[in-house]
């Protein structure tokens, strides 16, 4: 009996801090958001008390709708880029590397040693007007004139893909690894084709890490301003510009919080989203 | 069978295997050229980015004269190195009490502690500034450490949740049998067996610390001006080889600390490993 | 090891926790980036024995974000002209002695009578300058003189406004023959259709590597701070700076001391140090930028003192608008420019 309770005294002060961190500094933040959301607002930025379902309206304008558009077709497609990359990345490193694999997983790492900032002004610098891409292409002869790849939505792809390219890699790696060689052979042995072999077995067993590697890279990718604005210009913004936008230049901060309130019910969606689709791949085994 | 059998392993390694192969390279070249040459004009002698003028080390002198980066680099220090043991302790602490204890609630804390993972961390940041400024908090180490907790959290506590539920209970069992008690089989059978999945804990929620921009944007006050944050001003007087030359630096720390991790690490993994 | 390394992490946290409190005489400054140079600095503390912590920012805007989120810290901030006048409003801004300020009888006469701020009640003036035009000579075949050319088709993805609602507004206004500092909501519109209008022209909006943009050509005119390009033209003379003959607009960073300064004494003691003329010339050479001490001038290099780029004449700034708070009609501004930047 008493050690019972010991044992419960000892778990609560184990989770104690866990608890009070996540009540305090994350759901009380976001209700406090939620609340922001329907204030009003002087237009110096004050907060106003009052009632407003105009924050939330304003957002199913057309103006917002195109920022929209502009994050789900971004996001997607650096999602799609980084699978279609990713997947064959982490199929090599899982089955065909051998023991330089954990080399080649740190390797994939090593960007991130530098700071972010400077990783994105590298590319900057290579695909600029002067930068290494154009200097190539002139030298082999297939331009004439420097391409201007800055500031255009290809740079901001190849920005994102870069970003995001070893959070795709290590879920669909961790998925790869435990899949059975034998059963791999067995299927060959039985008559399936590569391909057979491939969409029957390998893809089907690893579809949970490809799951939980688009929600990595689909949901945070919505959230990211810096990419847009230093590679494609600042021309098409995203909703993490979109959030900046409001509450650091316009200091708008209850359309602002509405707008996160929005993109947290978003990757609520994801997540609930990638979550039947885990079940339901599950189910299928 | 045998016919079947050579036409696929050659179908196979020709073009599955080559495919993975090739796009492996190219994404290699990919992640890792724009490193290469960052590096590379970190020792140019001219103001260029992209105009190689010869070899020199003045911008890696001017670095290590730079009293903003200096500063800036010991804002970083602190709250990497702060956020990481508190994000590592109060993690581990979850980690084990969620594996090992049960509980009321137990799915949703663990839902709750990874949900940082995939809340857009601008929505996050902003949450906290407005809590903050909304509780009368002035801005500054504490709130910026309490933000990079936040981002850190959810992988230290799935990093330390990996190995405990790994954990071999026959040892701690046999502790308990040779008369240690509850703490000392804790301290000295269980701790021991954690602590390279806690120091990896520590060394990735350091990373993510060290590499902030968002959190750090909307968090930051007097005299924390981090060193993304002197970057990214640094960035506005333009791209000169300085930038590149702290990025070479920034390799050269990395390295060093994994390797004088390695050097400690590593006994200990094959320790563990041993029993 | 394990025993050593959780003491380790325990004492290294809370050492950090305790080592937080600011020390008495140090001196707290949020400013512009790069207008005020590191060795002015350094020798302030050398001469004062006060430490200077200097932050920075890159917005008027997320200076009065900060400052509104509640007790910044800080002792002396840097706003321009139409921020002085917001933040002066929210009551952020101490009223200034000025006979705290030793050296106040430096400041020029033009600069002690503005109009956002008479008598400089609530901020010193210390720097200024204009926003105007920057081109690479490579690039364009004749000089380049109205923000015209900011739309003109020739330059096709080679043109960056800086990523400002105020200053992209600044040219919206402007070349439609309006002034800048308009709140009349029909020319705001007409203004908010003419930079949508001149989204397929651009590279991109651009308020941070615009000077490295246009130095190395991949940029041929900018939309730009008269401060920021002024190093980029230092060290390549194939920059250029102009105010358009649209007139282009004046600004002015002062010093304010804030109403919940820590430490007053020290940002007196600053702001008489920065005024007097040998530091203000100090500060115009490192950084490239005017300052509102007339005394100072005499004490420049020649391509400094009469580069028009840094002292436009007299008839130029006449010319140019003053950039002041606009009221209610800044959410005709704001909800303008978030059309701008999600047009395609």
């Amino acid at each position: 009996m008493r050690r019972e309770r010991r044992e419960q005294l000892q778990t609560g002060l184990m989770l104690a801090p866990s608890v009070l961190l996540l009540a305090v500094f994350v759901l009380i933040p976001i209700c406090v958001v939620f609340a922001y959301s329907f204030a009003l607002r002087d237009p110096y930025g004050a907060v106003l008390p009052g009632f407003t379902f105009d924050n939330y309206r304003d957002l199913f304008q057309g103006v917002y709708l195109q920022i929209f558009v502009n994050s789900f077709y971004l996001a997607g497609m650096t999602t799609a880029l980084c699978l279609l990359i990713g997947y064959p990345v982490a199929y090599f490193i899982a089955f065909k590397a051998g023991r330089a694999a954990p080399a080649l997983l740190l390797l994939l790492l090593i960007p991130f040693w530098i700071n972010f900032l400077i990783r994105i002004s590298a590319w900057v610098v290579l695909l600029g007007r002067g930068g290494l891409i154009n200097q190539g292409l002139l030298l082999s002869g297939l331009i004439d004139v420097p391409v201007g790849m800055l500031g255009t939505v290809g740079a901001t792809l190849v920005g994102m893909v870069y970003a995001f390219l070893p959070v795709t890699v290590f879920p669909i790696y961790a998925a790869l690894t435990p899949i059975d060689r034998r059963l791999l052979e067995a299927g060959a042995d039985l008559g399936a084709g590569p391909a057979e072999t491939f969409f029957r077995i390998t893809l089907p067993l690893s579809l949970p890490g490809v799951l939980a590697a688009a929600l990595f890279v689909f949901v945070p990718s919505m959230g990211v301003f810096a990419i847009p604005v230093l590679l494609g210009g600042g021309k098409e913004i995203i909703l993490g510009n979109l959030i900046v936008q409001l509450f650091l230049e316009f200091r708008n901060i209850p359309a602002g919080s509405a707008v996160s309130i929005l993109l947290l019910v978003l990757s609520g969606f994801g997540i609930l989203l990638y979550m039947r689709a885990l079940r339901r791949v599950e189910a299928m085994k | 069978m045998t016919p079947h059998r050579a036409m696929p392993n050659w179908f196979v390694r020709r073009f599955v295997y080559g495919i993975s192969g090739w796009v492996t390279l190219l994404s290699y070249l990919f992640m890792l050229l724009p490193i290469v040459v960052l590096l590379a004009f970190a020792f140019n002698a001219g103001k260029s980015t992209v105009v190689w003028t010869g070899f020199s080390l003045k911008w890696f002198e001017k670095v290590v004269t730079n009293r903003n980066i200096i500063q800036a680099l010991q804002v970083s220090l602190i709250v990497a190195v702060a956020s990481a043991a508190l994000s590592t302790m109060i993690g581990a602490a979850a980690a084990v009490a969620i594996t090992r204890r049960a509980f009321p609630g137990r799915d949703i804390l663990s839902a709750a502690l990874a949900a940082p993972l995939v809340l857009p961390e601008i929505v996050l940041s902003v949450a906290l500034l407005v809590f903050m400024s909304f509780a009368g908090v002035t801005l500054g180490y504490t709130t910026m450490i309490i933000g990079h907790i936040l981002i850190s959290i959810p992988f230290a506590t799935l990093i330390v949740r990996a190995a405990a539920s790994s954990l071999d209970v026959r040892l701690e069992n046999a502790a308990a049998d040779l008369g240690a008690n509850e703490w000392q089989t804790f301290y000295m059978v269980t701790l021991p067996q954690l602590m390279p999945s806690i120091l990896t804990a520590f060394i990735l929620s350091a990373t993510l610390s060290f590499d902030n921009l968002v959190m750090s944007t909307f968090t930051s006050g007097v005299g924390t001006t981090t060193l993304p944050l002197r970057i990214y001003s640094m960035l506005k007087l333009g791209i000169t080889p300085e930038i590149n030359a702290l990025g070479a630096l920034m390799v050269l720390a990395n390295v060093t600390i994994l390797l004088l991790v390695m050097s400690r690490y590593l006994p200990l993994i094959l320790k563990t490993n041993r029993r | 090891m394990t025993k050593r390394l959780s003491l380790g992490l325990t004492a290294s946290a809370l050492a950090l926790f305790v080592a937080l409190p600011a020390l008495a005489e140090d001196l707290r400054i949020f400013g512009w980036s790069g207008e005020m140079p590191d060795e002015v600095l350094a020798d302030f503390e050398k001469e004062t024995g006060i430490k200077v912590t200097f932050d920075t920012f890159d917005s008027n805007e997320s200076l009065i974000a900060k400052l509104d989120a509640g007790g910044s810290g800080y002792d002396l901030v840097n706003p321009s002209q139409y921020a002085v006048q917001i933040l002066a409003k929210h009551g952020k801004l101490a009223e200034l002695d000025h006979s705290k300020i030793t050296t106040y009888d430096q400041v020029g006469p033009t600069f002690k009578e503005v109009s956002y701020d008479p008598g400089n009640k609530y901020s010193l003036p210390y720097v200024w300058g204009t926003t105007g035009l920057a081109y690479n000579k490579t690039c364009v075949d004749q000089p380049i003189t109205s923000w015209k050319s900011l739309f003109d088709e020739k330059y096709k993805g080679r043109i960056y406004m800086l990523d400002n609602m105020l200053a992209a507004y600044i040219v919206g206004l402007q070349v439609n023959g309006f002034s800048a500092n308009s709140s009349d909501p029909a020319e705001i519109e007409k203004a908010t259709e003419t930079l949508i209008g001149q989204k397929p022209v651009l590279a991109g909006y651009n308020s941070t590597n615009f000077a490295d943009l246009v130095s190395s050509g991949e940029a041929c005119i900018v939309e730009s701070w008269s401060s920021s390009v002024l190093q980029a033209i230092a060290d390549n003379p194939d920059v250029v700076y102009v105010l358009p003959e649209e007139g282009g607009t004046m600004w002015i960073d002062g010093y304010s001391i804030l109403t919940d300064a820590p430490n007053p004494d020290a940002a007196y003691k600053f702001l008489s140090y920065i005024l007097r003329p040998e530091v203000a010339a100090k500060t115009t050479e490192l950084t490239k930028t005017a300052t509102v001490v007339p005394a100072s001038k005499a004490l420049l290099p020649k391509e400094i003192a009469e580069n028009a780029a840094v002292f436009p004449d007299d008839a130029t700034i006449k010319n140019a608008d003053f950039i002041l708070d606009l009221g209610d009609a800044m959410k005709l501004y704001q909800d303008g420019w978030t059309k701008v930047k999600a047009a395609q």
